[in-house]
């Protein structure tokens, strides 16, 4: 057999043991045996002496040839079996993506806290201050200084939890409100804050009432604020908690330390104003009271009420939750079922 | 107040329709909302008895025949004892709805044909207290002839349409008819039309029996009497009676009737006694002794406090002023000569009294918010000429005066700028004077200036803020337009500690622990139950209950009550915590101090059992781990430890811990004690409480940033044996301190104590890892850091290195 048809011969039967391989390991040894140094092809040239000079270039360039078409043929194989065993490898691995998860819980806020929290960062954005106040107050600062002197009925012994006959638990944040404005530096610019907290009623629990429960006070005094800016303040607050195309509107009412005061109604946003449960058929929610600083509440901080003015507003995050999420009995805030709780995931 | 459309018609013209009248009202000035009576009733019409025979089945039932304006009188069955032949009286006809759903239907009453119903007031919706004692268990009967088959409902007054007013405290002046038809005619820029009222001079006499007297004209500033003699006491007219009832005031005579009517039209309360009955000639006005008791007109028996004031006859007491009349000098259907009494009373000392004897009513709620004394003399001008147009009066005394107080009307000074700035407009000061005429305000214009003087009947108004609010609730706050405050831009936000304490939650949240918020008022119990300071307990003055009686020293036994809620509705597995304050009162002072906690509460499974797990329960390194990864977010420039104690009652003496900060306590940590679980009902539970005020404090830490390691870091594992009892931390306390500058971390890997070891011994394994920052350490360096280390344990805790 000349070198020519042993070289094309052995390409031949290395191309076919390639394609027949079942295991990379024998399409190793198939590359050491047939192209390695002690291989049949490096052998077969040794014979080359015996080749006449003008044909050895030829001779030359099929060796290569045979050389790269069984590489080439080698690789084609392991490329193939690798990918087999890819596949095989992935089919063993598939899961059932539906099984339960590992849980990784985040606790979830409390519904008041959040309620509470989302009304702060509005006010917050509007240049607020956030000022918690006591929940231990002084008579003086709960009563007196709102303008409820000392036979109005609004103290009377059953509405109010006294610790002393001068110390009881707040039963407003408006209690917050001659403290803000007594350490106000006017100079600095106007004084703008919003107190939440808790605060407490000699009131029986039942499913509309509690004996601690949360307020937001708001109050914003300077030299030009107006019931028009009341309004719009309360506008945006109203569209930011129960939705951009919320109206408002102001109803006379009485507070001591306010004058003019007003009631604040939302549209409903249950049924846009048409009438429905919620609104008990007149299309508004009361949601808050407000009005303009009392002179008297300015007056009695030294703050001089023919050259400034004050707005003030309050109101009651429970209300606004059980509004907006539907909640029916207020003592549910205080039992924290978890359950109850964590349906409020992520709502704020 | 309700305001009868029927009534307001005298006054001023009604053109609108109930409901949008209160509506209108509600939005200029007093919450209303419509009332209509009798709606959904029908059939039932005057009848009149034409003749009446006793039922031959029965001895209580009577065979009426009625005539209701037909041709044919029908037949009724009815068994009211008062039924009588010749009667005017309420029939509801065949197919006649009544309240409730009630319907009447023709049928056979033991055996006899019975073609309707005659009906008694409580039949057909007026309450039964507010009926004529009369007509009580019987039929209504129609105190003069009304035309037979007339609506009855109409004349009975149970058609009216009526606003009812919410009044807030200050809007007293409209709890009389005068008063409500001025503010609804300022709604409606109609100016109401107001009758003097008069009597008939003919009939005043001089000279009077009883002489007035007030003690303190502080508390009483008008005290005004009239006798009116010969009376004839009867039943009032059927016109005074309807409204009376639609008011909710029960019609009794004549005479009382009169004054509870001038009370309805004046918001005045009027007093009237038998002047017959009075011990003495004088009537003075008084506090009560101590003890002293007098007689309700219903008999009840009340003991009166010093603090009452009272109207008295010598010995006799005819009431508490302005609250209620006692029965001695009530006036009764044999009362020939009457005293009417109309005054004014202090508003505290009459809601005090009503209070104290559980009686409020009409006339004191209206003392308590304030009468008109512009009206008091006029209001008794107006009740005598009641009595007079209806009991005949033979004479009537001048005014006897007790005390007197002349009404002055209120002059405010205003600007029509400010009151536009301040509300955020600028109407014409023509806009302005408008509506204090609507009003009823008189108003002098002197530039910009306004002086406005204010009837006597606004009594609530004094400065120039009310002439605010009456501008813009008469312009229609609905015309307000929203604007933001234009003044200097502020800085809004958080205090520092706010922040603070936010962050704090959220590591907890992040750590799958639920927000709680629970009561700050907690039992004697529980508030003793993790005073851990020891601190004086707070306490209110008047609790409601025992549950709520002091001021909370700890979070824990409302997480601990949060805990055995959701267990005893098998939601196990409970994390919670709360932010909140407790009250930390020092020696000798009354105010708590407020300091912010956090607090948490674990049970139950941290893992539970699942396809791929097994379940396991929480344990103390849990939730110190939820303790470490929170005091990690406090920035504190401070080296946390947790000191184990047995001093916590509540807690297992052998799982729980202070954590301190540089020495410091700071909280604690500790499951609870095992008597203390099964008596809350709580499954074994972990809690851990901080202080988060004391952590705000530390918060100092300054980070000076450090690259990240560049070269390797080299580790040796350390195992020893040692005592039982010596404490992990106090060894890693005393590697660190001996292993030298590049020591950066020591990890317990491993913790035995059993068979394999010496009695009385633990073997541990602690993983050492050493870098230098700025250099590959060598492993020379290494090993002698190591050796120090080995040789402090064995010379100080006796370990054997193994
Ligand atoms: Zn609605």
């Amino acid at each position: 057999m000349s070198l020519n048809d042993k070289l094309k011969d052995l390409r031949k039967n290395g191309v076919n043991e390639a394609k027949r391989a079942e295991k990379l390991q024998e399409l190793n040894d198939l590359r050491v045996n047939l192209l390695g140094k002690k291989g049949p092809i490096t052998k077969a040239l040794r014979g080359m002496k015996g080749v006449p000079a003008e044909e050895r270039p030829e001779i030359g360039t099929l060796a290569n040839n045979v050389k790269k078409d069984i590489q080439l043929a080698i690789e084609e194989k392991m490329d193939e079996l690798n990918k087999q065993m890819i596949a095989k490898k992935l089919e063993e691995e598939t899961i059932d993506v539906t099984l339960p998860a590992q849980s990784r819980n985040i606790g979830t806020r409390h519904i008041l806290k959040q309620t509470i929290e989302d009304i702060e960062e509005f006010f917050i954005g509007l240049g607020y201050r956030v000022d918690a106040g006591h929940e231990v107050e002084e008579d003086h600062y709960n009563f007196e200084r709102l303008n409820i002197p000392k036979n109005h009925p609004a103290r009377d012994m059953q509405d109010t939890f006294y610790l002393t006959d001068e110390l009881l638990m707040r039963t407003q944040t408006s209690a917050q409100e001659g403290r803000d404005m007594e350490s106000h530096d006017f100079s600095k610019g106007p004084l703008k804050v919003i107190s939440p907290g808790v605060v407490y009623r000699r009131d029986d629990d039942d499913a509309t009432h509690s004996h601690q429960f949360h307020q937001i006070e708001g109050l914003v005094v300077d030299k030009n604020v107006s019931m028009a800016d009341l309004k719009g303040t309360l506008e945006a607050l109203c569209r930011h908690v129960f939705g951009p195309n919320r109206e408002i509107r102001f109803r006379p009412s009485y507070f001591p330390f306010t004058e003019p005061s007003v009631e604040v109604d939302v549209s409903c946003f249950n049924c846009n104003g048409e009438g429905c449960r919620i609104c008990k058929y007149t299309g508004w929610i009361e949601v808050l009271g407000a009005g303009l600083s009392h002179p008297n509440v300015l007056e009695m901080s030294g703050i001089d009420s023919t050259v400034y003015s004050g707005i003030a507003f309050g109101l009651g995050p429970e209300r606004f939750a059980m509004l907006k999420y539907g909640i029916t009995d207020i003592r549910d805030f205080y039992l924290n079922d978890v359950r109850f709780l964590e349906q409020f995931k992520g709502v704020n | 107040m309700k305001i009868s459309l029927s009534w307001l018609k005298e006054y001023i013209p009604v053109t609108h329709t109930v409901e949008e009248i209160a509506n209108k009202v509600s939005l200029t000035g007093i919450e209303s909302s419509p009332v209509k009576l009798g709606e959904g009733l029908d059939k039932l019409v005057v009848g009149h008895i034409t003749s009446i025979k006793p039922h031959p089945d029965s001895d209580h039932l009577n065979i009426c025949t009625v005539d209701v304006g037909e041709d044919e009188d029908i037949q009724i069955v009815c068994g009211a004892p008062n039924v009588a032949d010749g009667q005017y009286v309420i029939v509801a006809r065949h197919g006649a709805h009544l309240p409730e759903g009630n319907r009447i239907k023709r049928g056979k009453i033991r055996g006899v044909e019975s073609n309707g119903m005659i009906c008694g007031l409580d039949e057909i919706g007026v309450p039964e207290k507010y009926v004529p004692e009369a007509y009580h268990n019987g039929i209504y009967v129609f105190p003069e002839a009304e035309k037979t088959g007339a609506n009855a409902l109409e004349l009975l007054g149970l058609t009216d349409e009526m606003v009812d007013l919410d009044i807030t405290p200050n809007r007293a002046d409209t709890l009389g008819m005068n008063g409500a038809a001025w503010e609804i005619g300022a709604t409606y820029d109609e100016k109401p039309e107001i009758k003097k009222a008069t009597i008939d001079e003919s009939k005043v006499v001089k000279s009077s029996d009883v002489t007035a007297e007030v003690n303190d004209e502080k508390l009483v500033p008008d005290f005004l009497l009239r006798e009116l003699k010969g009376v004839t006491v009867g039943e009032s007219p059927l016109w005074m009676q309807r409204r009376l009832w639609n008011q909710n005031i029960q019609p009794v005579n004549n005479i009382i009737d009169s004054a509870n009517y001038v009370m309805i039209e004046y918001g005045q309360p009027i007093q009237a006694y038998d002047l017959d009955k009075l011990q003495e000639n004088k009537v003075v006005v008084r506090n009560a002794k101590s003890g002293e008791k007098f007689t309700l007109e219903d008999d009840t028996e009340k003991v009166l406090s010093h603090n009452d004031l009272i109207v008295a006859s010598g010995s006799q007491i005819l009431g508490i002023a302005g609250v209620a009349g006692s029965i001695n000098a009530r006036v009764t259907k044999d009362t020939k000569n009457v005293l009417l009494e109309s005054a004014v009373f202090d508003g505290a000392s009459v809601r005090k009294s009503a209070q104290r004897h559980d009686l409020r009513g009409d006339a004191s709620n209206r003392f308590e918010k304030g009468v008109d004394n512009g009206n008091v003399s006029e209001s008794l001008v107006r009740a005598s000429q009641l009595v007079d147009e209806l009991a005949k009066v033979e004479s009537i005394s001048e005014e006897i005066v007790g005390s007197k107080t002349e009404a002055k009307p209120t002059v405010i000074e205003g600007s029509i700028s400010h009151i536009n700035h301040l509300m955020g407009l600028s109407l014409s000061s023509d806009e302005i004077m408008n509506i204090f005429d609507r009003l009823g305000f008189e108003a002098d214009l002197n530039g910009d200036k306004v002086t406005v003087t204010i009837p006597t009947r606004r009594f609530d108004m004094s400065i120039e803020a009310d002439l605010i609010e009456e501008v813009i609730r008469i312009y229609g706050y609905e015309n307000l337009k929203g604007t933001l405050p234009a003044g200097m831009e502020t800085k809004g936000g958080y205090s520092a500690k706010r922040e603070f304490s936010n962050k704090l939650r959220n590591v907890l949240l992040g750590q799958g622990l639920d927000e709680v918020i629970n009561f700050a008022l907690l039992s004697k119990e529980e508030v003793n139950d993790f005073n851990i300071k020891d601190t004086n307990l707070t306490k209110l003055l008047h609790p409601m209950t025992e549950d709520h009686e002091y001021l909370r020293t700890s979070l824990i036994p409302g997480l601990i009550n949060n805990v055995a809620y959701n267990q005893a509705r098998n939601n196990d597995d409970i994390a919670i915590f709360e932010q909140s304050r407790i009250f930390d009162r020092s020696q000798g002072e009354d105010r708590p101090n407020e300091v912010e906690y956090i607090s948490g509460a674990i049970s139950g499974n941290v893992t539970n059992d699942s396809w791929n797990t097994t379940s396991k329960e929480v344990d103390f390194y849990d939730v110190k781990g939820i303790v470490e990864e929170l005091l990690s977010f406090t920035n504190a420039k401070a080296h946390f430890e947790y000191i184990a104690t047995n001093q916590i009652s509540n807690l297992h003496p052998g799982q729980s811990a202070f954590i301190t900060a540089d020495g410091q306590r700071v909280g604690y940590i500790g499951k609870l004690h095992p008597s203390y679980q099964s008596d809350h009902n709580v499954n074994d539970t972990f809690v851990f409480e901080l202080n988060v005020d004391e952590l705000f404090d530390l918060n100092k830490r300054r980070v000076q940033s450090q690259p990240a390691p560049k070269y390797p870091s080299v580790s040796r594992d350390l195992a020893i044996l040692v005592e039982k009892d010596i404490e992990s931390g106090q060894i890693v306390n005393d590697i660190f301190a001996n292993g030298g500058k590049y020591l950066i971390d020591a990890n317990i890997f491993d913790l035995y104590q059993g068979s394999h070891v010496k009695p009385g011994h633990k073997s541990l394994g602690y993983h050492l890892v050493f870098q230098n920052p700025n250099d590959t350490l060598t492993d020379e360096t290494v090993e002698k850091a190591f050796d120090v280390i080995k040789d402090s344990l064995v010379q100080k805790f006796n370990v054997e290195i193994r």
